[in-house]
């Protein structure tokens, strides 16, 4: 199979939304909104404590309550065997425990029953009027008070100790500059417009239907199944649109487990759907980190060693490493010494998970503001700085990259910003009363590509349907598959529909890490291939084509919807005359990519965010006025979309470094802000000018396409440009995210 | 939520009717608030009774031609455009701009914003075993707990939450009060009065009897020339609840102050009006900084604040002083 390059047509073009029509005039399902006959509903009742056993509850008055059907609780609901530790081709499963297993409380949130009732209405009610007895024990909240303390070894196939060189004798050697600090963000938590939800419906006692707001189709349906003891195509998950993640929809979570659990005991299809508050601890968050940076310079400013420890949160019924190190030191800067480090503590709070970039999100955080204090240290410009640290090689791997144009990103970044005008003080540039801060900082995320596969068919009519199970989480990738089906089928993207969101359709994964433009759309070539490779053999065979008795490896794509030889272009058919001269109405084939590992080359995006702070000095809120992005992500499959991927990671960005935190109460363990008045994340008024740029070349080394994912770097970087704004503003380093108003008094 | 009964009043004297001899009862006007709260199950009445019909939605001037009766239906969108309230008290029109955001302020009326309940994070949900106000007896969860936007002036042992309202701040400088009607007959209220601080009950927050029902609020007139202005402060741009907010009142010669009203927000449990801030501005240049502040200290010396907000002593005095910069530019 011949790996060339796709010819873009369709790609880079900013085509519209395919499903933006069905989603702005409400016709677009979600999965909450499927009904099927006969539809209950369920509540979850959470623990008011976080730690102890339950030794009583008294569910009579709820039974009792107009319209209920069932209550569950761990005295009753039937014991599911805890399915493997899942891997990432079989699902992914964070919190270990199966729901109603036991009395043990190790969480504030943790499920304790399920009221089923006719109505939602009668299932909140009811849930009020179950009485749950604990034995309540003090909570560890705090890593001092941790339950446990691990340094695991690994992630992912990551190494998350490492060590190059000699850190700790550059680190003390005089003729270097140094500096070292720690710094540290608050648990975050995923707050999509759509909260999770789940339908189950038993179809027959062996065959199990989900309606799932989920990020992963059939990874849910590899757990359910396994959970249940159901063969997996038994189970069958539905899920054609997704109202945003984050990451929170990627594992399967207790109420999943708990809606198929009480459809089966009540025999009716049941839906679960998470209040706000329940979405602060039954769906993962991002861990709170502490991190310790300590860099060193030599007098030129070129880094001779970075250390880089890292500590996180992890909960009792499960695993999870916030891989700050991994995320960060792991790729940004080479130098001759280098040392990162994770450090987890387990707590009584819900399960940890991952969280749009994560580990890249605050571990970028931190060494971008270390980078920011050492240009400081080192009275060179922080932008300067970078650029003479930027190294085409992986610093831990020892691998060049396959494409690098962070030198650009810097370049067109400084140009469109005005960076050139920044005066070096600190407190030195004002706006009337305000101070004006300027920052930088480089964003960075990997580029990943899996396994997926990819079906295909082309009809007489000259359109095709290309299927995957697959997700749009609302980032345009139906859209973006369109686009590519287009360019590889050689049609326009009007004759091509792009179907996804179902467990029916050949396996995709998760659509985490950014992988999925990469993963699937590199299927998607392979599929148009093999179908392309059908149809050429059909048209050499017949005898009444031009193509007739060609050698079949000779005849390509030539034009939209015709096939031709590479020799002589203007000798060309339809792909309708093909089928039609075949008697086919249609033909189909499919595409499947493997995972493969690449030794030679390093696969990683790379931009640079600029931001502009003002700030009141008297009444410290600081307003981001100006932000400029500058990626380079490979090849932008559609300018809108991706550019909309990167502004929607960099409003995040503002949220996470001047809004976002996650409170826990600190004798219940309960979340305190669990509603979006108390939770604050960026509103319109909050965010101004946002320039996104795109610059380098398609990176073909990775795939055909010449694309890097793009769903989280915009993210990544921009919680520390705004930092660094706030210091070079202000003179005032705030090490502690969110930078809030009392912070700057 | 619990379940309750619905009755529609037309008129005032029917909705107070209604209500009689139910205590459970609660009068429904935008729902903003109440709603919110009985979906949580803070608030469990038995029954609503639905006040939106009453004709109690008009802003329009007092017989004497210079005060202005603000319906206790107006909404607060609609009030803040009300070219009367514009012209006349522009500071009002400041912080009913300044509260929740605009899907909100149209539905949420005058007289419900006067009986907004607090934000506090223990009062609202109700997993937290202690809150004095919800439970009374159960204790202060806030006192010891994640207490960022609570009380500095005025509280007690038993609650150290705020009121969240940005009108009520302004209205505490417009020298408002508030008509109410009951049972045994109208009544008006100075707004001074209306509100309370916690003490030993601070599941009671106004001195508005349970059965009497808001009818309106009157503005007297502000004297000629007064400056007037609001400033919040908060932790994002829009749509958060204030940290700390100021409204002024100054009557001003060449300069300097002769008389000043002020009032502070999200300090209390009630509007604060800084009469020790107010006596100290009079006479005071508002260039004259240094005295602003001084002045600001006076008020703030006796605040106590917690372990996450006592940045808002600070907060407070810098906003008092912006206030009145701000005001008499």
């Amino acid at each position: 199979m011949s790996t060339a390059a796709l010819k873009a047509q369709s790609m880079g073009q900013p085509l519209d939304r395919v499903d933006g029509r069905l989603k702005v005039t409400g016709a677009a399902t979600y999965p909450a909104e499927f009904h099927p006959a006969g539809l209950l509903y369920g509540h979850l009742v959470t623990s008011r404590i976080a730690r102890g056993t339950i030794t009583a509850i008294d569910s009579a008055a709820a039974e009792k309550a107009p319209g209920v059907r069932a209550v569950l609780t761990h005295l009753n609901a039937p014991k599911l065997p805890e399915p493997p530790n899942a891997q990432k081709a079989e699902g992914i499963r964070l919190e270990q425990r199966v729901p109603f297993s036991d009395a043990r409380i190790s969480y504030g949130g943790q499920y304790v029953g399920v009221v089923v009732a006719d109505t939602l209405e009668q299932a909140r009610f009811a849930a009020d009027l179950l009485t749950v007895s604990y034995a309540a024990e003090t909570p560890a909240l705090r890593k001092e008070d941790a339950l446990e303390t691990k340094q695991p070894a690994e992630t992912n196939g990551e190494k998350l100790q490492f060590s190059k060189g000699d850190v700790e004798a550059a680190l003390k050697n005089a003729d270097f500059t140094r500096v070292e600090q720690t710094y540290s963000t608050p648990t975050e938590t995923h707050n999509p417009m759509e909260n999770s939800a789940t339908i189950a419906t038993w179809e027959s006692p062996e065959k199990l239907v989900l309606y799932d707001a989920t990020q992963y189709v059939k990874g849910a349906q590899s757990i359910v199944a396994r959970a249940f003891g159901l063969k997996r195509e038994d189970v069958r998950v539905i899920c054609p649109f997704v109202g945003g993640a984050f990451g929170c929809k990627g594992p399967v979570w207790p109420h999943t487990l708990v809606a198929a659990m009480a459809a089966r005991a009540v025999g009716k299809p049941v839906r679960i759907e998470l209040t706000r508050a329940q979405m602060f601890s039954g769906t993962g968050h991002r861990s709170a980190t502490s991190q310790r940076v300590a860099l060193a310079a030599s007098k030129d400013g070129r880094l001779q060693a970075i250390r880089h420890q890292s500590e996180g949160f992890t909960s009792p019924v499960g695993k999870y490493v916030e891989a700050c190190g991994i995320g960060s030191t792991h790729v940004l800067y080479d130098a001759p010494a280098i040392e990162f480090g994770h450090t987890i503590h387990t707590v009584n709070i819900g399960q940890s998970s991952f969280m749009r970039a994560p580990g890249e999100c605050p571990g970028t955080y931190a060494v971008e503001c270390a980078m920011d204090e050492l240009a400081t240290a080192l009275a060179l410009d922080p932008l300067e700085l970078r650029m003479l640290n930027n190294s085409p090689n992986h610093p831990t791997k020892g691998i060049p990259f396959s494409t690098k144009f962070l030198g650009d990103c810097y370049k067109v970044g400084a140009e469109k910003f005005g960076w050139g005008r920044r005066q070096a003080a600190p407190r030195s540039m004002k706006d009337g009363r305000l101070l004006v801060g300027w920052g930088v900082a480089t964003a960075t995320y990997p580029a990943n590509q899996w396994a997926a596969t990819v079906w295909m068919q082309l009809t007489a009519d000259g359109t095709a349907l290309v299927r995957c199970a697959t997700h749009d989480l609302g980032t345009g990738a139906s859209t973006a598959f369109t686009q590519i089906s287009a360019d590889a089928l050689g049609l326009p993207t009007a004759k091509i529909k792009f179907e996804l969101g179902s467990s029916d359709y050949p396996f995709g994964p998760v659509a985490g890490g950014s992988n999925s433009t990469a993963t699937v759309g590199s299927a998607i070539v392979l599929a148009a291939r093999a179908l392309q490779q059908k149809l050429a053999d059909l048209a050499v065979a017949n005898a009444e084509s031009t193509l007739y008795r060609a050698n079949a490896r000779e005849v390509v794509v030539v034009g939209p919807g015709r096939l031709g030889l590479v020799s002589n272009p203007g000798k060309s058919v339809s792909y309708a005359d093909v089928l039609s001269a075949a008697g086919l109405p249609s033909i189909d084939a499919e595409g499947e990519l493997k995972e493969e590992k690449n030794a030679k080359s390093a696969f990683q995006s790379f931009g640079a965010q600029f931001c502009e702070v003002k700030i009141d000095p008297d009444l410290p809120l600081v307003h981001v006025t100006r932000f400029v992005s500058v990626m380079d992500c490979g090849r932008v499959i559609n300018s809108k979309l991706g550019a909309s991927q990167i502004l929607g990671g960099i409003v995040m960005g503002i949220g996470m470094a001047l809004e976002e935190e996650t409170h826990y109460d600190p004798r219940t363990g309960l979340p305190v802000t669990r509603n979006l008045a108390d939770y604050h994340v960026p509103v319109h008024a909050d965010i101004n000018a946002i320039d996104v740029t795109f610059v380098g070349e398609p990176d073909l080394q990775f795939n055909a396409m010449g694309a890097r994912g793009m769903g989280e770097i915009g993210n990544t970087g921009t919680a520390a440009a705004v930092a660094n704004a706030v210091f070079h503003a202000t003179g005032r380093r705030v090490r502690d995210l969110p930078i809030t108003p009392d912070k700057l008094l | 939520m619990n379940p309750f009964t619905y009755a529609r009043a037309k008129d005032a004297e029917s909705a107070v009717a209604l209500r009689r001899g139910d205590a459970g009862a609660k009068f429904l006007g935008g729902g903003t608030n109440l709603i919110d709260l009985m979906k949580m199950g803070v608030e469990t009445p038995t029954q609503l009774v639905d006040i939106n019909r009453l004709p109690l939605d008009k802003i329009e001037e007092l017989p004497d031609g210079r005060g202005v009766r603000i319906g206790a239906l107006a909404r607060n969108s609609d009030a803040a455009e009300n070219p009367l309230l514009r012209e006349r008290y522009p500071v009002l029109r400041e912080a009913f701009l300044s509260g929740a955001s605009p899907q909100l302020r149209n539905l949420a009326t005058v007289g419900g914003n006067l009986l907004q309940r607090t934000r506090c994070y223990y009062f609202y949900d109700p997993d937290f075993p202690a809150c004095n106000k919800r439970a009374p007896g159960s204790g202060c969860g806030a006192l010891e707990g994640y207490n960022r936007v609570h009380a500095i002036l005025g509280q007690s042992e038993h609650c150290i939450a705020t009121h969240p309202s940005d009108m009520c701040v302004a209205l505490a400088v417009l020298d408002a009060s508030v008509q109410v009607t009951g049972p045994k007959g109208s009544r008006s209220i100075s707004f001074g009065e209306f509100h309370r601080l916690p003490g030993d009950h601070p599941e009671i927050e106004t001195n508005l009897a349970p059965d009497e029902l808001i009818t309106a609020v009157d503005l007297p007139p502000l004297p000629a020339g007064a400056r007037t202005h609001y400033v919040k402060m908060r932790d994002r741009s829009s749509y958060a609840f204030a940290l700390v907010s100021v409204a002024v009142v100054l009557e001003l010669r060449a300069g300097t102050i002769q008389s000043a009203r002020v009032a502070l927000g999200g300090v209390a449990h009630k509007p604060w009006r800084a009469t020790k801030a107010e006596t100290r501005l009079q006479g005071v240049k508002t260039g004259d900084e240094t005295a602003l502040r001084e002045a600001a200290e006076a008020e703030l010396a006796g605040a106590k604040g917690y372990q996450h907000n006592s940045f808002k002593i600070e907060m407070a005095k810098r906003t008092i002083v912006r206030a009145i910069v701000e005001a008499a530019t």
